[in-house]
């Protein structure tokens, strides 16, 4: 027997003790005493060389053949106790080496005889050997090694401190509390204790975060954004200070970014249209300069067009309203609400049953489905006092609500949509009713040619769909109309907005007998509309409302007109 | 693996009947040549090393390979005789799949012989490994060759070229081996997830006789180690009970004194 002795010519205490860890690890030394645990004690215990047929160094393959024999010598030896996991492991093997099986149990007998010529020391000196041969290839669960985590994992000792990298400091220091491998992760690591209440706390749409978790969202903004739970806690709060728009706009262009090609030059339109072109209805507030990058780029639209805009938004976000979230009552509720689990002690049986309760986790493919009515659900209750009521937000919302899919989110979204907002449908459904009446309408009130062959190739192009997809855009189109007027974003307008909104139900047959020119009036209201709600003075800013009407009329299915649409005359994409 | 005992292939001739042929087979299957060898093989490199094991360990090795032979003409004569009835052939078959196994093992284990030996030259004896191991393979080498004794004249002095020679030779069997599993998967096709085993699941220890077969007694080998234990019990038992009888006994006379 030999003991082990601190080795001399390293150069540390500390180094001895990595390098005696990992030659237990690996298995060429193994403890007498406590054998399960291949970690080197400091204190008097004895340890024995592996005899180098045991050895690992030539790496040759460890075969299951001989795993069965020995498990059946065990089983011999110990009169059919088996521990519980070398139970398992033998039922298994019995299963899968059947054809095997007499042959394995022969051998097994035979090398127990074989054994029994030995002295006694001897084969209880082989026994030993084996069985650490077998601790570190087929390790029980529970084994301890040294070169697992822990504190006694093995770490280069020659590895340089970082120094002078305060930010890599920073982050570490930052980050310590929260590294499930450097500190406890609460309430138990599913790894080690087989029980998912960890995962459960942190699905990505909880409704109660961990405090953990919450915490992480303070530490930057980039945190905050990318756990899905953040996301719209911050989208709460932006909602209550009505720029949501921005959020909504940065999470548009990551769809853009990240979608499919097929749909990329789609996506690219309709965010201009419904955030960067003058008169949109959810403008966002982006400086002259990224405004000219982007619209030069975006006349040959990729996936990073819109990178520009997107940065300066992200970082409006970050210094604006980031902040102001932190002391916003909404993060201070959702700290207050946070859950902080207690950490779980299971005892040893406790542990096995947890082991064989282990199932599965949900379907990916269950899991995405959840996903989508999740951003279904959120499209639906997107807030329409942001807009005006007289734009049809229902397309818009339903992409940059995050809906992935651009063309089929179309119909289903709107309709729960259209259920919560009664003022809404009536256009709509006219609409609906009226498609053809308004195609007439459409054709015939193009006059100036400039916008025609865009909005016929645009609404050409939508034959495809379905046909109240091919409704809802055209009623974009139109709806651009009076959003220019009725948009807004600041606060004052949301209130004029909404008691004008009062939209009294338009008679099916006004608009088959308006005349072409009276296309602004589909969404006339008889209300006055205040001074204040006319930002975008885009358009002549004539009191008298037929005049409005009469130029938005000619001007008005073209009225955002995407710039690179106008130089091709042609435009398929709709 | 399987020694050839008394048993010359040559005597064995092509009028022998098959289920005479596979009894002889399944008894030389169950000599403890290939377990025999894997023990010893665990002494190389450890400070048992001499070159008495490694000449115990060529003497197996060269038994082995002998019984290999002679098996795998049996086996494969008679797996590729097309006119084998079919409980025959899954009786072949069975065996077939534990001869290759087990040859399977002895390749092994020659080649990790063959690698440590090759590390652990005998020339340095300070080289070897402290296992704590005290005896030899002696027994173990018995065992194996079957013999009640080994009487190895001792060896002579180690020279550089015997250890090459032994290399070369280990290496030549090494690859004769090689061709062995070859042939026979070439020769013949056996499909083993369609073998199925007698035996139960779980080994039991049989009796200490060498010449048991398959069938499994549930004798224990182990049980009477546990008799001294129990018989030591039962005496104390008894020993008890005989002093109290004394005590009574002598209490009874002192009483029967006193009055």
């Amino acid at each position: 027997m030999s003991l082990i002795t601190v080795l001399s010519p390293m150069t540390s205490h500390f180094q001895a003790r990595s390098f005696g860890s990992m030659l237990v690890a690996l298995g060429y030394i193994y403890p007498l005493q406590d054998h399960k645990r291949l970690v080197i004690k400091p204190d008097a215990s004895l340890y024995r060389f592996q005899t180098p047929y045991f050895w690992p160094t030539q790496q040759w393959p460890v075969e299951d053949t001989d795993y069965a024999i020995y498990l059946a010598k065990r089983n011999i030896r110990k009169k059919g106790i088996l521990e519980l996991h070398e139970q398992e492991h033998y039922n298994r093997l019995h299963k899968w080496m059947n054809h095997k099986w007499d042959f394995i149990v022969m051998q097994a007998k035979e090398q127990y005889r074989a054994a029994k010529e030995r002295k006694k020391p001897d084969r209880v000196v082989f026994d030993c050997q084996e069985r650490a041969y077998w601790v570190v290839h087929r390790p029980p669960p529970g084994t301890v090694s040294a070169m697992d985590y822990g504190l006694d994992r093995l770490i280069d000792p020659n590895a340089d401190e970082v120094t002078g990298e305060s930010l890599l400091v920073k982050y570490c220091a930052t980050y310590n509390s929260h590294d499930p491998f450097l500190s406890k992760c609460l309430p138990s690591n599913p790894w080690l204790t087989d029980d998912v209440t960890y995962w459960t706390l942190n699905m990505p749409y909880v409704e109660m975060p961990t405090k953990m978790r919450v915490e992480r969202w303070t530490f930057s903004f980039a945190e905050l954004l990318s756990d899905p739970r953040g996301r719209n806690d911050f989208r709460l709060f932006l909602k209550k200070e009505f720029s949501g728009e921005n959020l909504a706009f940065w999470e548009s262009c990551e769809d853009l970014k990240w979608g499919e090609a097929a749909t990329m030059s789609e996506k690219a339109e309709h965010i201009y249209k419904t955030f960067l072109a003058r008169g949109a209805p959810r403008w966002i507030n982006i400086d002259g300069k990224t405004m000219e990058i982007t619209v030069k780029g975006l006349k040959h639209p990729h996936r990073y067009v819109l990178d520009a805009a997107q940065t300066h938004i992200y970082m409006l976000m970050k210094k604006d309203s980031y902040g102001r979230y932190q002391k916003s009552p909404v993060f201070k509720e959702t700290v207050k609400k946070a859950i902080c689990p207690e950490e779980h002690h299971f005892t040893d049986a406790q542990l096995e049953q947890n082991a064989k309760k282990r199932r599965p986790s949900l379907s990916p493919i269950i899991l995405r489905q959840m996903e989508q009515e999740q951003r279904a659900k959120m499209a639906a209750t997107v807030d329409i006092t942001q807009l005006c009521r007289f734009t049809t937000p229902v397309p818009h919302l339903a992409v940059y609500s995050g809906i992935t899919d651009f063309p089929s989110a179309n119909a289903s979204p709107s309709l729960p949509f259209l259920a919560h907002s009664p003022a809404c449908p009536s256009p709509i459904s006219v609409a609906l009713d009226s498609t053809s009446a308004s195609e007439r309408r459409v054709e015939a009130g193009e006059g100036e040619g400039e916008g025609n062959p865009a909005a016929q190739a645009a609404a050409g192009g939508n034959v495809s769909k379905s046909r109240m997809a091919l409704s809802l855009h055209r009623l974009l189109k139109r709806g651009c109309t009076p959003a220019t007027m009725f948009a807004s974003l600041s606060p004052k307008c949301h209130s004029a907005a909404g008691t004008s909104s009062r939209i009294q139900p338009i008679s099916p047959d006004q608009p088959s007998q308006a005349p072409p020119r009276r296309i602004g009036n589909f969404f006339q209201i008889k209300v006055d509309i205040p001074p204040e709600c006319r930002i975008y003075p885009i358009e002549s800013e004539d009191e008298d409302e037929e005049n409005r009407a009469a130029s938005r009329g000619g001007v008005g299915a073209k009225e955002i007109i995407c710039p690179w649409e106008s130089l091709t005359p042609q435009n398929g994409t709709g | 693996m399987y020694t050839a005992g008394a048993c010359n292939t040559k005597q064995i001739g092509p009028c022998c009947h098959i289920f005479e042929l596979q009894e002889k087979c399944r008894f030389l299957l169950s000599k403890p040549v290939v377990a025999c060898y894997r023990h010893l093989a665990s002494y190389v490199g450890g400070c048992t090393d001499s070159l008495q094991l490694r000449d115990e360990l060529r003497q197996t090795r060269e038994k082995a390979l002998t019984l290999a032979v002679s098996i795998c003409n049996h086996l494969t004569s008679h797996l590729r005789n097309k006119s084998l009835p079919e409980g025959q052939r899954k009786e072949m078959e069975l065996l077939w799949v534990a001869f290759s196994s087990s040859l399977e093992l002895l390749h092994v284990d020659m080649c990790k012989v063959f690698n440590i030996s090759d590390i652990f030259s005998l020339a340095n004896t300070d080289a070897l490994v402290q296992t704590g191991l005290q005896g030899g393979g002696s027994e173990v080498a018995a065992r194996a060759l079957s013999l009640p004794d080994l009487n190895l004249a001792p060896n002579p002095t180690l020279s550089a070229g015997l250890e090459s020679q032994e290399r070369s030779t280990m290496e030549q069997e090494i690859s004769q081996m090689d061709h062995m599993i070859d042939d026979m998967e070439m020769k013949v096709n056996v499909m083993r997830w369609m073998v199925e085993p007698h035996g139960p699941q779980y080994a039991e220890v049989l009796s200490s006789s060498d010449s048991a077969s398959l069938a499994l007694l549930s004798v224990d080998e182990e049980q009477p180690g546990h008799q001294p234990p129990c018989q030591r019990s039962h005496i104390h038992v008894l020993l008890l009970l005989f002093a109290v009888v004394l005590v009574a006994a002598t209490l009874s006379v002192c009483i029967i004194f006193f009055t």
